[in-house]
């Protein structure tokens, strides 16, 4: 779909509904066949878009681990380093 | 000090519990039958994902908000720790529950007109939410006392709470809004079938617990590395080498 006809959709959409403010413009039953991404999401009754939030927040519980890995990556290098100032005999460390 | 603030035996079995529940949850969520609804179709399954992830925000909030006021009653340090890493694991959420979203929308209240952001008040709602917390990572990260860092913070995360209520809950209701709750729109008690709250209310406990375990593993991490710093700076004070 390009660009001009999306809005000349949304612009068909929104004038039946021109009473609210936000998001009048409701997906109608669209009798056109179906094009770009939807022709994925819109096919085996919507399954795949739940999958496809399942997958973000999958990714996003990933991607948090994977930050959290790399701090303990640093924490042990901080600790591989520093290890051996600390290791002599210090008069008087507390 | 972690095994001090962290009681290993429940955080070892929570997350086991976490972990079979929320597999049942996701089994449930795709293998039991729901009524069919118009334009929501299978999508309607995005309550067990997408929902929690608000209810899951709201309690990181809860909880951080707590630690910050503890933290400004006793000046423990643990407690800014905690609530700072509550509020990080639950912004990681509201950004899971925003994507989701978005995703949701384009092939449901968008379906054919490509668009993916229509400025839902619920939805910028929820964007403005997540960048008053994101100030709130930025004014902590910018104090290097310690002491100074946690009490002004603290301010900040309980003013930061406060707002929750009203740009997640009030505002949205008082709106046009395709969200369900809003004016117009029935509310989820009035359109919730009895097969979609059998998943829906384990979902949302499920992924409290999961912040539970995500947010005490970065609390016992926080700690130890503070620990570490303190260790470092005690003997590098004292002359060597």
């Amino acid at each position: 779909m390009t660009l001009q006809e999306v809005q000349e959709t949304a612009k068909s959409l929104t004038s039946q509904d021109a009473s609210t403010a936000y998001d009048t413009i409701w997906a109608s039953p669209t009798t056109q066949a179906p094009v770009g991404l939807e022709t994925v999401f819109l096919a085996q009754d919507k399954i795949y878009v739940v999958l496809v939030v399942v997958l973000i927040i999958w990714f996003g519980i990933l991607l948090f681990l994977f930050r959290t890995d790399r701090k303990i990556d640093r924490l042990e290098r901080t600790l591989k380093n520093d290890i051996h100032d600390t290791d002599a005999p210090v008069a008087g460390a507390s | 000090m972690t095994s001090d603030h962290v009681n290993m035996k429940w955080y070892r079995t929570g997350r086991m519990v976490v972990a079979l529940w929320l597999t049942a949850v996701i089994l449930g969520a795709f293998l039991l039958a729901i009524p069919r609804i118009n334009i929501l179709e299978h999508t309607a399954r995005n309550l067990y994902f997408h929902v929690p992830m608000w209810f899951t925000l709201m309690a990181a909030v809860v909880v951080s908000a707590y630690h910050s006021v503890r933290f400004l009653g006793s000046g423990d340090r643990v407690r800014d720790v905690r609530a700072a890493e509550a509020a990080r694991v639950g912004v990681v959420f509201g950004l899971m529950g925003l994507a989701t979203g978005i995703f949701w929308s384009r092939f449901t209240w968008y379906q054919g007109t490509g668009i993916w952001w229509n400025w839902d008040p619920r939805q910028s709602m929820a964007a403005v939410e997540l960048l008053i917390y994101g100030a709130y990572f930025v004014l902590r990260d910018s104090i290097d006392d310690p002491d100074r860092r946690g009490r002004i913070a603290a301010v900040y995360n309980v003013f930061a709470a406060a707002t929750v209520p009203f740009l997640l809950y009030v505002l949205p209701r008082q709106l046009d809004s395709l969200h369900p709750g809003a004016e117009g729109n029935p509310a989820f008690s009035e359109i919730t079938h009895p097969v979609m709250r059998l998943v829906f209310y384990p979902a949302v406990i499920g992924f409290i617990g999961l912040f539970w375990v995500l947010y005490t593993q970065r609390t016992r991490l926080r700690l130890l590395e503070e620990e570490l710093e303190d260790r470092l700076h005690a003997t590098k004070r004292t002359p060597q080498r």
